[in-house]
């Protein structure tokens, strides 16, 4: 049982650990998939967005631990 | 990569296992470890031949952005000094200080507990190994070579060890852990856009872009980090 319940904590923390950097993921592949399926913008922009925002929520995640 | 950073991690477990009671309790909880870890990848790998290959690309593209995001920017606190690297023989004493006081309450089944232990440790390090194995194998459609190169990884470092039966401290854990994580948050990027319908300039090409661009930024963040020093424990 403790084997199992240590297998669950480590797939969560795997991709859920830092739950601020999890939700930023999910809200920015939604803007970028709004912009692309529902504004029809161009590839690239959509593209752009998708890194630049990438990087920033890396960037974020460290300096917010950095700071505490 | 991936895979040597994790063996190396499990390894130091199983080393602990080994000098406390022998390498029988330790291979059989590697190997019952490396076993479930194959079954894992035997049962889902050809499941994710069945979904749409764009579906595929954004679930594993986001999942990919989660793990390797979360992943870099730990990679980046660790080379910035902010948080404390990993010391494989203060792990090793603790481990094996740990399994020794519980095989000491629980002496009849000493051999038991310690195999669990080396099961434990292969199993949950070996986890993160095999969803890279199935995610990047599956997304890129070349499954087999990548829990190739994984168990290859995994029998060169499991090998070293057992040959010098020491922790591996001189491995540069963080800065492969650095390069994985520069390398999986790309992959996710890229698959992630691939998903949503985005057509890269370069097509695959653009992939190296990406890990430059994570690779300055990681390195930058670094940098920009260090004066800012703070112990970690």
């Amino acid at each position: 049982m403790s084997i199992l319940s240590d297998v669950v904590k480590e797939l969560f923390g795997m991709f859920l650990a830092d739950l601020r950097l999890a939700v930023g993921i999910f809200v920015l592949v939604g803007v970028v998939a709004f912009l692309l399926q529902g504004l029809h913008v161009a590839s690239l922009i959509g593209a752009a967005v998708l890194v630049i925002g990438s990087l920033a929520l890396l960037v974020e995640a460290a300096m917010r631990k950095a700071r505490r | 990569m991936a895979s040597t950073v994790e063996v190396v991690e499990a390894f130091t477990i199983v080393l602990a296992v080994a000098t406390l009671r022998g390498w029988k309790a330790a291979g059989i909880g590697t190997l019952a470890a490396l076993g479930v870890l194959a079954a894992i990848v035997l049962v889902f790998a050809p499941l994710l031949a069945l979904v749409p290959l764009h579906g595929l690309q954004l679930v594993i593209g986001v999942l990919l952005l989660l793990f390797g995001l979360g992943w870099l920017h730990k990679a980046i606190l660790r080379a910035a000094g902010v948080m404390a690297l990993h010391d494989e023989s203060a792990i090793f004493e603790r481990e094996r200080r740990a399994i020794g006081d519980e095989a000491a309450r629980h002496e009849t089944t000493a051999d038991w507990i310690a195999g669990i232990a080396a099961f434990k440790a292969v199993l949950l390090e070996g986890l993160e190994v095999v969803f890279i194995v199935i995610a990047v194998g599956a997304a890129a459609g070349s499954l087999w070579p990548a829990a190739g190169g994984a168990l290859a990884a995994c029998l060169a470092v499991l090998a070293l060890g057992a040959l010098i039966r020491k922790p591996l401290a001189r491995v540069p854990e963080n800065a492969l852990k650095f390069a994985v994580g520069i390398m999986l948050s790309s992959f996710g990027v890229f698959w992630t856009g691939e998903g949503l319908g985005v057509v890269w300039p370069g097509a695959d090409l653009s992939l190296i872009g990406l890990v430059v661009i994570f690779a300055v930024a990681g390195l930058a963040a670094s940098r920009l980090l260090a004066p800012n020093r703070l112990e970690v424990a």
